[in-house]
């Protein structure tokens, strides 16, 4: 009888632990995805400042036609809405790299430098760009949390089962840092 | 920044005559209060061996009338001993720093600001505090001054209420316009060592709000400090990598126990030393360097942050 009454308890234990761990599983899950969407929004937010920039740009430096083409054509690629995670922060690598070669071109056109137009610009896209920062960042520690989860003992054993499977952080680009090579945005 | 040598060289050509000046009735005041320490303790003594009430009484009440009137002069006579401490060495080195700062020795920051920082458990209801300071460097403004924020705690025993004032900190309090819009609050608190398992709270309650633990990347910074935020992201907006290092620096020179929040459109700062600041020494000679310099570290709190974080470069939607 009190072997009867051991053998529950054990197993009431070990079901309610592995139910919590799916829990567990499922809410880490979750909050990738989550954290991911806070990182869409910002990264649709800068799309949308593509057009203005292109319109400010061309009014005084009308040279820098395929610059701009370049930049317009990304963003339509980037708008289509047929993208994965990873190509869609692929093809941000790719916008933030076309937006630096603008700023370089930019340095030529003092006047287009001085227009409020632009200063504002300027700054809602550093704002912008500050703000998929932070996104990225916390992006990849909400990864590293869900990796961490899906591969520690005796986690792992339910995340087999949930067939969940490991995610890559993403490398933020670091473009600021990089040097612009104009010419390959002409070639690309 | 002004230099020490610029510092030492104002030492030398005003502010330790200034304080020599000053030692003279630095002494006075000691010996006054020595003075009245041994009347007292002697009067007590003769007290003790009169055996007739009339006689004890009358002593007793002139005795005490005497000393009354010996602390009031020695109060009087150091207020006026701290009031050209505070006009002629502190301002001095005020001056030093930016002649544009203006000062006020009696002045502390609102009780209100400092309440609205959030930066601990407990709203002031009261507020002591001097040496205060206010400023702008390029587009930050800033406040600064001493405080010792305190609340009422009460006690009801056989219906009698006692009433105890308990202190919340001691030490500086400074902030400052920051130069992002923020939305929620993050707070970036001194590093908690009571890790009984070696797990970090996972939320920080205020005001019935609740703060999320955020884990950041830099090392370092995570060892001198712990983030409670609103917003994980808002948080790492916030704490960008930069200012990360920022922080640590500053930790480096003012030590452990800072406290920040970054809450409407502030950055809020609270530096905990339990010992009185920038007051005029009695026990030991006052004209010292040592004194003067450590001021000069204090006040410097002010463009260390301004500077080390940056503050003034204002290039995303916040002018």
């Amino acid at each position: 009888m009190t072997t009867g009454i051991i053998i529950i308890g054990v197993v009431a234990v070990l079901l309610i632990s592995i139910i919590g761990m799916y829990n567990s599983l499922i809410r880490k899950r979750n909050e990738v995805d989550n954290a991911f969407g806070g990182m869409d929004v910002q990264l649709k937010k800068r799309y949308d400042l593509i057009p203005n920039l292109v319109a400010t740009v061309k009014q005084y430096a009308n040279h820098e036609k395929s610059l701009l083409e370049k930049i317009t054509e990304l963003r339509s690629k980037a708008t289509s809405g047929k993208l994965s995670n990873d190509e869609k922060v692929a093809l941000d690598n790719q916008i933030s790299e076309s937006f630096k070669g603008i700023m370089v071109a930019v340095e030529n056109y003092p006047d287009l430098k001085a227009s409020d137009n632009f200063i504002n610009l300027q700054r809602t896209m550093n704002e912008v760009e500050s703000q998929i920062s932070a996104a990225r960042r916390t992006y990849n520690a909400v990864i590293t949390d869900y990796n961490n989860s899906i591969q520690v003992f005796p986690k792992n054993i339910i995340a087999g089962f949930m067939h969940l499977k490991r995610k890559e952080v993403f490398v933020i680009a670091e473009v600021e840092r990089q040097n612009v090579n104009v010419n390959n945005l002409f070639n690309n | 920044m002004r230099s020490t040598e610029q510092l030492r060289n104002l030492y030398h050509t005003e502010l330790k005559d200034q304080l020599a000046g000053m030692e003279k009735e630095r002494i006075r005041i000691k010996r006054l209060k020595i003075a009245t320490a041994i009347f007292g303790f002697i009067l007590f003594l003769i007290l003790q061996n009169i055996y007739k009430p009339g006689i004890a009484i009358t002593i007793g009440i002139i005795g005490v009338i005497i000393i009354l009137a010996a602390v009031v002069y020695i109060f009087m006579r150091y207020t006026t001993y701290r009031n050209q401490f505070k006009q002629e060495v502190v301002s001095k080195i005020i001056k030093l720093i930016n002649p544009e700062y203006q000062y006020d020795a009696n002045r502390h920051i609102d009780m209100h600001e400092f309440n609205e920082s959030n930066l601990f458990s407990t709203k002031a209801e009261r507020c002591q505090g001097d040496d205060y300071v206010e400023g702008k460097i390029e587009s930050t403004d800033f406040k600064f001054s001493e405080l010792n924020p305190t609340y009422k705690v009460e006690t009801r025993e056989d219906g009698k209420t006692t009433t105890e004032w308990h202190s919340i900190y001691r030490g500086l309090f400074f902030h400052a316009d920051f130069n992002k819009h923020i939305q929620g609050t993050t707070f970036v608190l001194p590093d908690k060592a009571d890790r009984l398992l070696g797990i970090k709270r996972k939320n920080l309650k205020r005001d019935k709000e609740n703060y999320e633990l955020v884990n950041l990347e830099n090392p370092e910074f995570e060892k001198i400090y712990d983030v409670y935020g609103s917003s994980q992201v808002e948080a790492r907006y916030i704490l960008t990598p930069a200012i990360m290092e920022a922080m640590v620096t500053i930790a480096k020179k003012y030590g452990r126990n800072m406290y920040f929040s970054f809450k409407g459109e502030r950055l809020y700062c609270a530096v905990l030393y339990n010992k009185p600041l920038f007051e005029p020494r009695i026990k030991k000679s006052g004209v010292n360097y040592a004194d003067v310099e450590e001021m000069f570290h204090l006040f410097g709190l002010i463009e260390t942050i301004i500077h080390e974080m940056n503050l003034n470069t204002r290039i995303w939607t916040k002018e």
